[in-house]
C-alpha cells in the first residue's frame, strides 16, 4: 500500500535570541514552508518564540537504544571534569567580585 | 474624519472579522489535517480578538454598546461585513482562497491604518499587524502549493472565480469616504499590487468580473444564517453572567 502520509518534520524552538533552539515535538508537512506554518501554531501559540528550526525527520541520524551500554560510565571520571581542579575556587570568588572579574580569572591554573 | 465615518469604519472592520473568524472556526475538527485544524483554529480566535479589539474602541471611545451587545444583539441589517465573510464555509479550496483574499487586504489595511490619525485605530493596527502577517503567509503559502497539481489548481481556480466579486466587494466605499491613503480605492490599489503577481506566478488566472457590493444592502441570507447560529446562545439569557 502507497504511504499516504506527508513527511514529519522535527521542530525546534527558541524562546529568544542567542538561547539554545529547543527540540519541541514534530510536524506533518510536505514541505518545509508548510512545515513553518504548522509549528508556528502547534508550538509557539502560547509561550514566547523568536525562531524556529525545522529538520526533516530523516536527516536526523540517532545512536540505536539498543547501544545505550555506550555512553554509561565504567569507572570513575571525576577527574576529568571541571571541578577537580584548583583554580575552580579561583574563578568563583572572581566571579563574586563583579568589579575585578576580568581580571582575577587567571589565565592558568 | 467625523464621528459618523469612524463609527462606520470601525464597524466594517470588527464585522468583517468577527463574521469570518465565525466560519473559519467551523472547520474546527474536520480540517484536511490535524496540525491544519490546531492552525486554522487558533487564526479563527485570532481574528474574533481583533474584531473585540474594534468592538472595544467603538464602545470605550465611540459611544456604543459594549463589545458582547454588540456582536451579539445587533440584527443582521446592523452589520456592515462584506459578504464575502459570511459565505458558507463549504470546500477547502475556497476556505483557503476566501483566507487569501481576505488576509491580503487585512495585511494593506493595517500597514495604511497603522498611520492612521485617529489614534485608538492606528494603535490596534499596529498590534494586530504581526498576527495578521502571518494569516496572510499561511493563506500565500497554501495557494501556491494548491497550485502545483492540474486538479488542485482548478479547484482553486474555481473558487477564485466564486469568491472574486466578493473580494472586490470588500472595497465599498464608505457612508463617509475618507482621505487618501485611507480610501478605499487607495486600498484596494495596495491590495491588487499584493495579490495579483502571487496569483500569476502560481499559475492561477485573475478574473476580470466586477465587484459585488453588500456591506449596506439588505443582509444576506448567509449573513441572516451565521448570526443566527452564533447569536443564538447568547440571546437565551443576555444577562447571564460567563
Amino acid at each position: 500500500m502507497t504511504d499516504t502520509q506527508w513527511l514529519t518534520w522535527e521542530v525546534f524552538h527558541q524562546t529568544q535570541r542567542g538561547a539554545p533552539h529547543i527540540h519541541v515535538g514534530s510536524v506533518h508537512a510536505p514541505d518545509a514552508e508548510m512545515a513553518l506554518l504548522m509549528a508556528k501554531e502547534q508550538f509557539a501559540r502560547r509561550q514566547a518564540c523568536v525562531n524556529l528550526w525545522l529538520v526533516p525527520t530523516h536527516a536526523i541520524y540517532a545512536s540505536p537504544y539498543e547501544d545505550a551500554d555506550i555512553f554509561e560510565h565504567g569507572t570513575d571520571k571525576s577527574y576529568r571534569e571541571a571541578f577537580g581542579y584548583k583554580v575552580r575556587d579561583r574563578v568563583r570568588a572572581a566571579n563574586l567580585n563583579d568589579e575585578d572579574k576580568q581580571e582575577d580569572i587567571p589565565e592558568e591554573a | 474624519m467625523n464621528q459618523v465615518a469612524l463609527i462606520d469604519l470601525l464597524f466594517r472592520l470588527a464585522d468583517d472579522e468577527l463574521l469570518v473568524g465565525h466560519r473559519n472556526s467551523e472547520w474546527t475538527g474536520v480540517a484536511p489535517i490535524i496540525e491544519e485544524d490546531i492552525a486554522f483554529s487558533s487564526m479563527a480566535q485570532d481574528e474574533m480578538g481583533h474584531a473585540l479589539a474594534y468592538y472595544t474602541i467603538l464602545h470605550e471611545r465611540l459611544g456604543q454598546a459594549p463589545p458582547d451587545q454588540l456582536a451579539f444583539l445587533r440584527e443582521p441589517h446592523e452589520f456592515r461585513n462584506a459578504a464575502l465573510t459570511a459565505l458558507p464555509r463549504r470546500d477547502w479550496s475556497e476556505t483557503i482562497v476566501r483566507q487569501f483574499l481576505y488576509d491580503a487586504a487585512e495585511h494593506v489595511r493595517l500597514e495604511c491604518y497603522a498611520q492612521h490619525p485617529f489614534e485608538p485605530l492606528a494603535h490596534v493596527a499596529r498590534k494586530i499587524h504581526g498576527e495578521e502577517k502571518y494569516h496572510f503567509l499561511h493563506a500565500r503559502t497554501w495557494m501556491t502549493r494548491l497550485a502545483q497539481t492540474d486538479e488542485s489548481r482548478q479547484r482553486m481556480q474555481v473558487a477564485i472565480g466564486i469568491l472574486w466579486p466578493h473580494a472586490l466587494g470588500m472595497f465599498e466605499t464608505g457612508q463617509s469616504e475618507q482621505d487618501a491613503p485611507f480610501d478605499e480605492a487607495s486600498i484596494m490599489e495596495a491590495w491588487l499590487a499584493l495579490i495579483t503577481p502571487i496569483l500569476v506566478e502560481a499559475g492561477y488566472q485573475v478574473p476580470s468580473s466586477t465587484a459585488i457590493y453588500s456591506r449596506y444592502a439588505a443582509p444576506t441570507p448567509d449573513r441572516i444564517e451565521l448570526l443566527a447560529a452564533m447569536q443564538k446562545v447568547y440571546r437565551i439569557d443576555p444577562n447571564a453572567e460567563w
